[in-house]
């Protein structure tokens, strides 16, 4: 088995990691870390600082209240109330600044570039199953070797507003599909994808969710039988190698499975695999298969785990919670229904559940979860500071707890010499609302902000200037209405913050009303006709690059779309 | 010595009564002086109920209970046996898994929901137990699930253990309607006609026979590759060994028959043939082959399929000596079984108690759970309702449904907790995160209820 992989070295990485986990583990990390050293030194040779007078929040250790910390060759040199500024540094004067370890969002989908190009406009519907470019034996969205590696795109300028924010570390993975694949863990920084990563790949993703291209499976209950029979297959696949390979005469060659092969280091609990899971139901299902399989589960999004914070200590289960709290977003309506209380004691209880889960003893790191301005990432773990959790705890969840979660808490989570120089420098505490992130730190690389912001507003907490996006265009897009894509085309025209254009598929061409550019993108409202009455359409988004993607909110609900600028 | 002696009584006492005095003061329930409706030996009147541990311990008068028992007065009062519906799809997050015309690898059990409201209303209506089935949009659905309504309870604790499996089986319009096509990118499906659906169901049971023996050659040693474990055709082997119920959904006699030669050629007997609201014109071929037929109490020609159902279905079917049972299918209906049940009376004049047995006994027959629940008698699950009136009066309402002596709808609980609920809306509505936006934002979302409804819809009725 070893001898057969190392005599063929393009093996695909999965089957790698089925030999020895000891041995694999040592070899990815040397390769970060040589990657990482090497590209600091080509990049950034003489890059030392030193930031003195600071306040220090280390996370292991005490808080230091007037400490130095020196930064050299992208790692941590030394910190202390007692360190001696390098000749060599450059000085960071640190009086009034706290220094955090730099801020985990742990789990995103940044820096991945779109999956499919969308179908040229006007080609109508297609009338066969989309064809994946994939050779895998089974159905786009059912690939558990998709790997976000291969998707990232190089380039540090991308991450600029998640960085502007303090955030120095994310999980990264696609939400597509009923495997979002492989994730990696990446700095925000660097111009190679090899120089970013920091551990990749880190997990299997999975979301309870349907194939949209009328495939089995298209319910829930399809979803569970088809990952079943993907582990039952799997692990047979196995199984009859090794036979194989002892003896292969009178045997039929076990077929090279890609798929499948991507499964086997999740059977073996070498690679964790994380359910996409939000309610109480959801939580335990994953659980349960965790147990049905002995896989190695960690929850992400977890809005209701608080409710199942015995189950998720006793399988000692880790969670990504998701931060992005729900909150009404409907207008008022003397004809609407009251909401049910279930929606409304869900609002006030999402933010409790951090402190539970931190009270229960179950491990739990913060994520984003898909917020629309990643300045609530702050706001609301400060809500759940306020909702029962400690302000320690808080701090660890967006740091150490990361790190531990991903397996890379010796090199990353908290400020230690010789740790990974990752450093988020703020003025005022980072919870509060009165906040200016100064410095960034990601690899020893020192990021200042661009724009020294204006007073900050109390009202919004943010401390990003309100620039205002550029969104004007034409765009090729799909919307991801469930089963039916409908491809359209949604031209903009910008005019600072006010956007006109109009809304073309193949059901109407509508003009935009009441249209904006914000700092984070874009909304409108457009009006749709649609089996035989109107109705309001509401439209947000973001443009990045020369992609757009975003929400359609119609009464039925919210359906999102993605797609390209028209060059 | 003697301190010996006193030790290990001390150990043996920890160890054991604990257990024993927990498990008795647990729930001891006494029902007194009410009509008794057993669903098995009679109706008896002022009768005691005597509940402990959860199982019927004693039936008689002048029952006595420890001191620490909860008493219920049963004047005026009726008890009847907890109401089993035989054909549910009440707390599944997902009913149809449309892409194959065999998708017997999919399990109810994974998409349970127990916190479906239509549960509770399910309890506030009289039933404890339901067969939860996977859709008809498949000549050969997903694996079912026999459930008690224990609501508030973790999920797993829903599923009744020792209930044997059972799997969905569909026939006629709804497994060939493939020209209906919820999503257009989908291939269009086979079969195409009632004859292709019959042509499905023998091609799985050749595949699992098959299957079978590969197995059966494997464990024999006359073969020494180990077979794929094939979720799909697992459970339609187990099916061929006796092991699993077969419940088919159908309206046309002549399909329920062919399925029933189906069943003689490859040897297993089918459970219940459910809603057969034309299954009085094969009633001696039912009864021969011990089959149960679960049907509607009425929708009478409600689609073409249904068109030559009659009012008297039941009462021949019965009378033929089939096991008969009346489910819901659905969760509005579900909330009246009772009355559908009293149907029976009107239509053909079957006995009280026979009709009752229609909505308790036959069908936890039908699901071989009767040895635990489905009538009143000693020994039996504490499932039980207690009626205002005489269950099928139409004045009459369930006070109190337990299940295994816990009491899971008390409707005098439900009337003082809506005040307390009231209070706890307005107190959440003024919390920051529900008050509405000033301006902005998206209109409102239609209720969760109708979306339901439109869901339905959408998977064309396939229930």
């Amino acid at each position: 088995m070893l001898r057969r992989n190392f005599a063929v070295p393009f093996l695909p990485s999965s089957a790698l990691k089925i030999m020895k986990s000891l041995f694999r583990r040592c070899f990815v990390a040397v390769l970060a870390f040589v990657s990482i050293v090497m590209s600091v030194n080509a990049q950034t040779r003489t890059a030392t600082f030193a930031i003195t007078n600071a306040q220090v929040v280390t996370v292991s250790g005490p808080n230091l209240s007037r400490a130095t910390v020196v930064v050299r060759d992208g790692l941590i040199e030394a910190v202390g109330e007692n360190v001696k500024v390098p000749a060599d540094a450059r000085v960071i004067d640190g009086s009034g600044l706290i220094v955090y370890p730099g801020f985990f969002d742990a789990n995103t989908s940044l820096g991945l570039a779109a999956p499919v190009a969308p179908r040229p406009a006007g080609q109508g519907l297609p009338t066969t199953p989309t064809q994946s470019p994939s050779n895998s034996n089974y159905p786009d969205g059912l690939q558990p070797e998709e790997s976000a590696i291969e998707r990232l795109k190089s380039g540090e300028a991308q991450f600029e507003t998640n960085r502007n924010a303090g955030f120095t570390t994310v999980l990264t993975v696609s939400r597509d599909g009923v495997f979002n694949g492989q994730s990696a863990l990446i700095n925000l920084a660097g111009d190679s994808v090899s120089e970013m990563i920091i551990r990749a790949p880190f997990a299997e993703h999975f979301s309870f969710t349907t194939l949209r291209t009328g495939q089995y499976p298209t319910a829930l209950l399809g979803t569970f039988s088809a990952l079943r029979q993907m582990l039952l297959d799997a692990q047979r696949l196995q199984a009859n190698r090794l036979t194989y390979d002892k003896n292969p005469r009178g045997m039929k060659r076990p077929e090279a499975d890609k798929s499948l092969d991507a499964l086997l280091p999740v059977l073996s609990r070498t690679m964790p695999i994380v359910f996409n899971a939000n309610t109480e139901i959801e939580i335990i299902r994953a659980l349960d298969l965790a147990k049905e399989f002995n896989l190695n589960a960690i929850i992400s999004g977890g809005q209701e785990a608080g409710k199942v914070a015995d189950r998720l200590k006793a399988q000692n289960v880790p969670v990504l919670l998701s931060l992005n709290f729900p909150k009404r977003t409907t207008t008022a309506s003397p004809e609407a229904d009251a909401e049910s209380l279930d929606v409304l004691r869900l609002r006030a209880e999402t933010p409790k559940t951090a402190g539970k889960l931190a009270g229960a003893g179950v491990k739990f790191a913060f994520q984003s979860g898909g917020m629309t301005s990643i300045g609530d990432f702050a706001t609301n773990a400060n809500k759940a500071v306020e909702n029962g959790l400690t302000k320690d705890a808080a701090i660890r969840a967006m740091t150490l707890s990361a790190a531990e979660i991903f397996g890379v808490s010796d090199r990353l989570g908290s400020i230690e010499k010789g740790k990974i120089a990752n450093l988020t420098v703020s003025r005022g505490d980072i919870l509060s609302k009165d906040k200016t992130i100064t410095h960034v730190f990601v690899d020893g690389k020192l990021f200042e902000q661009k724009e020294k912001p204006k007073t900050p507003t109390p009202t919004t907490g943010g401390t990003q200037p309100a620039a205002t996006a550029s969104v004007g265009g034409n765009y090729s897009i799909t919307v991801e209405i469930p089963g039916q894509p409908l491809p359209g085309t949604l031209s903009l025209t910008q005019q600072g913050e006010i956007l006109t254009g109009n809304l073309q598929t193949q059901l109407a061409t509508t003009p935009i009303k009441d249209g904006k550019v914000t700092a984070e993108g874009f909304n409108f409202t457009t009006t749709v006709e649609f089996g035989g009455s109107t109705f309001d359409l509401f439209v947000s988004g973001k443009v990045t690059g020369n992609q757009i993607s975003g929400t359609m909110t119609s009464p039925q609900g919210a359906i999102p779309f993605s797609g390209t600028k028209i060059p | 010595m003697r301190k010996a002696i006193v030790f290990l009584m001390l150990v043996s006492i920890s160890l054991i009564s604990p257990n024993l005095l927990f498990a008795q003061s647990k729930n001891e329930i006494l029902i007194r002086n009410a009509t008794v409706l057993t669903a098995a030996k009679g109706t008896f009147e002022n009768t005691d109920i005597l509940i402990q541990n959860g199982k019927i311990a004693k039936i008689g008068k002048s029952l006595k209970a420890s001191a620490n028992a909860q008493i219920i007065d049963g004047s005026g009062k009726f008890v009847s046996p907890g109401i089993v519906d035989c054909h549910s799809h009440t707390m599944l997050d997902a009913v149809n898994e449309f892409s194959y015309s065999v998708t017997s690898m999919t399990r109810t059990r994974d998409v349970l929901n127990p916190k479906d409201i239509a549960i509770y209303r399910a309890l506030a209506g009289g039933v404890t137990t339901a067969n939860l089935l996977h859709g008809s949009a498949n000549a050969i659905g997903g694996q079912n699930i026999t459930v008690k309504f224990k609501y508030g309870k973790a999920v797993e604790e829903f599923p009744i253990a020792d209930a044997p499996p059972g799997i969905k089986f569909a026939l006629g319009e709804n497994p060939k309607r493939t020209n209906f096509n919820p999503t257009p990118n989908a291939v269009p499906r086979y079969p195409r006609t009632r004859m292709g659906v019959m042509e499905v169901i023998r091609d799985a049971f050749v595949r699992a026979r098959d299957y079978k023996k590969e197995w059966d050659d494997f464990r024999a040693k006359k073969s020494n590759v180990q077979p794929r474990r094939d979720l799909e055709l697992e459970p339609l082997v187990e099916v061929l060994e006796g092991k699993r119920l077969v419940h088919a959904h159908g309206y046309r006699s002549d399909e329920h028959l062919n399925l029933l030669l189906i069943a003689d050629e490859f040897g297993f007997k089918v459970a219940t043939l459910q809603h057969a609201l034309e299954a009085y014109k094969i009633a001696p071929e039912i009864a021969k082959r011990g089959t149960g037929a679960s049907i509607f109490a009425d929708s009478w020609s409600y689609k073409l399929e249904a068109y030559d159902s009659i009012p008297y279905n039941g009462y021949i079917l019965w009378k033929a000596g089939v096991s008969v049972s009346i489910n819901s299918d659905s969760d509005e209906r579900m909330r009246r079984l009772n009355l559908d049940a009293a149907k029976m009376m009107k239509y053909g004049g079957v006995p009280e108690e026979e009709a009752l047995k229609m909505i308790t006994l036959n069908p936890a027959k039908q699901l071989g759970i009767d040895r635990r629940t489905g009538s009143i008698e000693v020994g039996k699950d504490a499932d039980i309702v207690i009626w205002n009136a005489h269950p099928f009066s139409v004045y009459a309402h369930p006070e109190l449904t337990m299940i295994e002596g816990e009491i899971y709808f008390d409707r005098s609980k439900d009337l003082t907790r809506r005040a307390e609920l009231q209070k706890e809306r307005e107190t959440l509505e003024k919390l920051d995160v529900n008050r509405p936006p000033g301006s902005g934002g998206t209109p409102p979302k239609v209720p969760t209820e109708q979306r339901r409804a439109d869901l339905d819809d959408a998977d064309g009725g396939n229930r």
